[in-house]
């Protein structure tokens, strides 16, 4: 399928309404198979965008939330620039502006206690609490050295302790015995750095034979 | 090739353009045309102009073409700063033209002029009939050069060919912009619009784009040349010639614009995958066209949060114009436009470097730190909402709506909806961001400090904080553009002037610390000081 969207999407024909119910049918597959397509379903949008009669709104809340699925990357934030402001109106697709809202903030306690609320709209995408958990762990990643276990568990949204374990050796995570989890090593990536300049004879050279 | 698209989703109006007749001056109804057209007899030194011009184009005399180009904005000072350029009925009039089809393309070019002029200087702007026109003689434009079975025999000067593919996209927007303020407009105005919905529709806009990229074969000429090889193998007879190619590589650059006036920086930074945005090249040659690329290049990073891009991107080309400053004080409107678009780009270099600090270049550096721009700088710091919006609203290119606005319903502010969104995500983001810059604050001050401490000093509660804390580190780590000729592509990085790690409950801190730099500084003293010992030998006594 990915192939046959890509092909479907070069040059003008990018363009043609006539895909626009394939382009919808394959955003369903991606959200039932927890696939990702970044570029097809921007190409959606902007056929929406080219023809607001055909705009639908529950296809539109499945991209958005398939791609808050992708953070860290600024996915969510491309295929919001392609809304029009009627659409961004909507209560459904409100809510989920809120729910970016949390996870950017890294508000992640928040996030799990308010998302049973938002059920209609995370059931239909698979794996869409796990996907949010790879992010976290990400975040955590880039944050932690080490981390209590306990504070580790809330982040992901107080998962029990087999699932606990199963995201530490996914990411070769280690508990100690006083109840923390070592993350990484940080020191050697952010350390403090002293820069100054440093001018060699050849950049001197120049300058100094053109006076005379 | 060309022929295959059109009538696919809809019959594309540039099949028409044959058909229209250009209303002649008088017979149209339209009253407020009058106003554009005082009487007056054309001036002898312009007769002769357009005697060469013509001569020019129909002998396909190549090297007088570019000064005869020039000579156009001369004589518009001179004659027609505010008044429009003889019609083409005047130069028939004047017997400048003939009648017998040979002057056609000549016409063509005149008219691309002369529009264009009318966009530049008559007051009021072009009327609606003027801007019908002006599209169908774009659509005659390319047509002719798109049609053809071999190459047209053609030759215009590099800037000229930049400088169509940049007006037609402007007046795309123009149009665009003036047809969703249906407030000002009178009933007979709405119906004409009404009634031509295929007339600068965005289908027919970006059909022409892709056409010139595909006829040119321009994609393929750029993935050889940045691999070392030769265009020219892979250019076809059409992309060798250099019409074609460099309508193709402008055309490259003009869907990047238009994308990114939709809003869709995805596909904005995409269609320059083959172009190297980091080197110079031989197809860099057309300034106005390397700040247009830069300029929306680095938007789109900035709109993606990749601001290590952005600034980047803004850097080298803010240091590139700093350099070549001569080149553009002469006054003239498209220097009018460099200059503009040059003072967007500090505002958004600005706005990045609040939001991201970093190390950048001297001389770009010690612009930011001008007045003006530093009290921005200032008050975006202090995370006033405002001037975000102020220096955003000013810096942002003039986004537009690929629809007509409902033309029956009550008059609203159509015009303004696509930047109000643009403007919208923007500032959420800012919003999102908001407790950084203080968080920079406090951390700069330690190099270690417990949560719990540093939670007290900013009264939040030890959760609020860790979230702001791991809030400043995913969004101080960003895709950033490490190698290749994709501007997508790139890895995660953390360029962030200050930064830390979390281990337990305690925080550590690295700063950066920057020695002061003096080999700029003396290098440009002794620059300055050789060019006043050569312009005091000058100096006769």
């Amino acid at each position: 399928m990915r192939s046959t969207v890509a092909s479907m999407l070069r040059g003008i024909e990018r363009y043609n309404p006539e895909n626009i119910s394939t382009l919808e049918r394959y955003v369903e597959l991606q959200a039932r198979e927890n696939t990702y397509d970044l570029e097809a379903n921007l190409a959606l949008l902007k056929l929406y965008q080219f023809n607001p009669g055909t705009y639908q709104n529950t296809v539109a809340c499945q991209i958005l939330m398939k791609a808050l699925t992708n953070l860290p990357h600024t996915d969510f934030v491309l295929c919001k620039c392609l809304l029009g402001q009627e659409q961004m109106e909507d209560a459904n697709v409100k809510r989920i502006m809120y729910l970016h809202d949390l996870l950017e903030m890294c508000q992640f306690s928040t996030f799990w206690n308010e998302k049973d609320q938002y059920s209609n709209l995370t059931t239909n995408i698979k794996d869409f609490s796990d996907s949010i958990r790879k992010y976290v762990c990400h975040v955590i990643t880039i944050t932690y050295q080490y981390i209590e276990k306990q504070v580790l568990s809330q982040l992901l949204g107080n998962v029990d302790e087999v699932a606990l374990q199963a995201w530490m050796s996914k990411y070769g995570w280690k508990a100690d015995e006083d109840g923390n989890v070592f993350i990484a090593n940080q020191e050697d990536t952010v350390k403090t750095k002293n820069i100054t300049e440093k001018i060699d004879f050849d950049s001197v050279a120049g300058i100094m034979a053109a006076c005379r | 090739m060309y022929n295959e698209f059109v009538d696919e989703y809809e019959s594309y109006p540039l099949e028409d353009a044959e058909n229209y007749h250009y209303s002649a001056r008088g017979e149209g109804d339209f009253s407020e045309r009058t106003g554009h057209y005082p009487t007056y007899s054309i001036p002898e030194e312009v007769k002769k102009y357009i005697t060469y011009f013509r001569d020019a184009i129909r002998d396909g005399n190549v090297y007088d073409i570019p000064s005869l180009y020039v000579d156009f904005n001369r004589l518009t000072e001179e004659y027609f700063k505010t008044q429009s350029w003889p019609d083409v009925e005047d130069l028939y009039g004047n017997k400048l033209v003939e009648q017998d089809n040979r002057d056609d393309i000549f016409l063509i070019l005149y008219r691309e002029l002369y529009y264009r002029h009318i966009y530049a200087r008559i007051q009021g702007g072009p009327t609606i009939p003027q801007r019908f026109e002006s599209y169908y003689n774009y659509c005659n434009l390319f047509n002719y050069i798109l049609s053809a079975e071999t190459p047209v025999p053609m030759e215009l000067p590099n800037q000229w060919l930049w400088e169509i593919i940049d007006e037609f996209i402007y007046q795309f927007q123009s149009f665009s912009q003036f047809r969703s303020k249906l407030g000002k407009k009178s009933e007979p105005e709405i119906e004409m619009l009404k009634e031509s919905p295929k007339i600068w529709n965005v289908h027919s806009v970006l059909n022409v784009l892709h056409c010139l990229v595909d006829k040119s074969n321009i994609n393929r000429q750029l993935e050889v040349y940045t691999s070392g090889g030769d265009p020219d193998s892979v250019a076809g007879e059409f992309g060798r010639h250099p019409l074609y190619k460099m309508l193709g590589y402008f055309s490259l650059i003009g869907l990047l614009r238009l994308h990114s006036l939709l809003g869709d920086y995805y596909q904005a930074i995409k269609v320059l995958e083959n172009i190297e945005l980091n080197k110079k090249s031989m197809y860099s040659r057309v300034p106005a066209c390397q700040i247009t690329t830069y300029y929306y290049v680095g938007f789109a990073y900035m709109m993606m949060r990749r601001y290590a891009d952005a600034i980047r991107t803004f850097s080298n080309i803010l240091v590139y114009i700093q350099r070549t400053k001569a080149m553009f004080q002469t006054r003239n409107y498209q220097n009018d436009q460099i200059n503009k678009q040059t003072e967007q780009m500090y505002t958004l270099l600005a706005i990045c470097m609040v939001l991201h600090p970093q190390r950048i270049d001297e001389v770009v550096q010690s612009s930011l730190r001008e007045k003006t721009l530093a009290e921005k700088m200032a008050r975006m710091s202090r995370n006033e909402t405002p001037e975000f919006t102020q220096c955003f609203t000013f810096a942002c290119p003039k986004f537009l709506s690929p629809v007509p606005p409902p033309f029956d319903s009550a008059p609203a502010n159509y015009h303004k909806e696509p930047f109000l969104q643009q403007l919208k995500v923007f500032m959420d983001e800012v919003q999102q961001q908001q407790q950084i810059s203080v968080m920079r604050s406090y951390l700069k001050l330690y190099t270690t400090m417990p949560m719990e401490k540093m939670a007290a000093f900013q009264d939040l509660s030890e959760d609020d904080f860790r979230n702001a804390l791991l809030c400043f580190k995913h969004k101080m780590r960003n895709i950033v553009w490490t190698k290749g000729t994709s501007g997508l592509q790139g890895d995660f990085q953390s360029d962030s002037e200050v930064d830390f790690f979390i281990a337990g409950s305690m925080i550590h801190i690295a700063d950066t610390k920057v020695a002061q730099r003096y080999g700029d500084f003396f290098i440009r003293q002794i620059h300055k000081l050789e060019e006043v010992n050569r312009s005091l030998s000058k100096v006769k006594v």
